[in-house]
C-alpha cells in the first residue's frame, strides 16, 4: 500500500490531546486536521500520521 | 528580548538558541532516517541489540500494557516490546516523521499494524492525557531533548500510577583512562563510519558529541527522581558505554 494513502485511526482520538492545553480534539476528515478549540489551533494529519506540534500547526481565525 | 530567546543549549559542542535545537536534531534525524538502524549496528558493533535485550528483561513487558515509546523512531523498541509482552499495544512518538513512516512499512509487513500508533510529537510536551500508559520508554533519545528534565516530568504526567519508566541512553565510563579510549574511538571512528554508510560525517559527528555531554549516571538519576519517579535505579551497560535507568510513578 502507498503510505500517501494511509487513513487516520480513529481510535487514537481516545488518548490523543492537544499537546498545548491537553484538551481534547475534534477530528475533521475532510481537512485531515486535528482541532483544538481551546488552543485556536489545528494540528495536521499527513499520511495517517497526526503532527502534534504547535511550529506545525495552523492557527485558527 | 525576552530571557527565553537568549538562552541556549548543546547541539553537540556548539552552542546553539534553545529554540533551534530541535530543528537541528530534526535535521540530524532526516537525513539518516533510512539508513539508522543500520548505522547503530555498525557503530556499536552490534552491542545496542544486547543493550536493548538487558532493557527489556529489566523492564519485563506483560501482556495488555499500553507502552509509549518516545523519540521511538523506527519502532525497534516497541517490536521488541510487543514481542515479549506477547500482547498489548504501542504508540510511538517521534520528532521525526520519514522515521515513523519507515517504522509503519516495517509494521505492516510484520502484520503488527493494529498493535501500534505512530505520532509526530515533542516530548517536552507530549499530546496525551495524564495517567494514559503503562510503560513509559525512551531509547537512545533522550539526550536529543533540548530540556530533558521537562521530558522526564511529561513521563511522569502520562503514566499511570503504578506506571514505569524506563530510560536507555548512552552515559560515562567510570574512570579516566577508558573514557579517553572510548573518546579516541568515538570521536575518530564513528563519524567516518557515518560517512563510509550513511554519506553523512555532520550527523554522526553531532552524535558523538551529544554522548559527551549527556549527565553522568548520578546526575540523571537525580533528574528521574526530581520529576516525581520512586524506586528510581540505573544499571550500567558495557561498563557505563550505556546505562538503564528505572523509576516507578508510585
Amino acid at each position: 500500500m502507498s503510505e500517501q494513502n494511509q487513513a487516520f485511526d480513529r481510535r487514537m482520538l481516545e488518548v490523543l490531546v492537544c499537546p498545548m492545553s491537553q484538551t481534547s480534539l475534534d477530528y475533521d476528515s475532510e481537512q485531515q486536521e486535528l482541532i483544538s478549540k481551546s488552543a485556536g489551533l489545528a494540528y495536521p494529519i499527513r499520511n495517517g500520521i497526526p503532527v502534534m506540534l504547535q511550529d506545525e500547526a495552523r492557527d485558527l481565525d | 528580548m525576552s530571557e527565553n530567546s537568549e538562552k541556549t543549549t548543546h547541539f553537540g559542542f556548539s552552542e546553539v538558541p534553545e529554540g533551534e535545537k530541535a530543528g537541528r536534531v530534526q535535521g540530524v534525524f532526516n537525513s539518516v532516517a533510512s539508513k539508522y538502524d543500520i548505522m547503530n549496528d555498525v557503530m556499536s558493533m552490534g552491542i545496542h541489540r544486547v543493550w536493548k535485550d538487558a532493557m527489556m528483561d529489566w523492564l519485563a513487558p506483560r501482556p495488555g500494557q499500553k507502552l509509549l515509546d518516545v523519540a521511538g523512531g523506527t519502532g525497534d523498541i516497541s517490536f521488541r516490546f510487543l514481542g515479549r509482552a506477547g500482547h498489548g499495544h504501542a504508540t510511538v512518538l517521534d520528532l521525526t516523521e520519514p522515521m515513523l513512516v519507515e517504522g509503519r512499512k516495517r509494521a505492516e509487513a510484520s502484520h503488527l499494524a493494529d498493535s501500534l500508533n505512530w505520532v509526530v510529537g515533542d516530548a517536552m510536551s507530549l499530546p496525551f492525557d495524564d495517567n494514559t500508559f503503562d510503560v513509559y520508554t525512551i531509547s537512545f533519545g533522550i539526550r536529543n531533548v533540548t530540556r530533558p528534565q521537562e521530558a522526564l516530568n511529561e513521563a511522569y504526567r502520562v503514566l499511570r500510577p503504578g506506571g514505569r519508566l524506563m530510560v536507555l541512553e548512552f552515559s560515562q565510563l567510570p574512570n579516566d583512562g577508558l573514557q579517553k579510549l572510548y573518546d579516541l574511538y568515538s570521536f575518530n571512528v564513528i563519524p567516518r563510519m557515518g560517512k563510509a554508510i550513511a554519506g553523512d560525517y555532520d550527523s554522526y559527528q553531532y552524535l558523538v558529541e551529544s554522548i559527551r555531554n549527556f549527565p553522568d549516571q548520578e546526575t540523571f538519576l537525580g533528574m528521574v527522581r526530581k520529576a516525581g519517579f520512586g524506586n528510581a535505579k540505573y544499571r550500567n551497560l558495557s561498563m557505563g558505554i550505556a546505562a538503564l535507568h528505572s523509576g516507578w510513578k508510585l
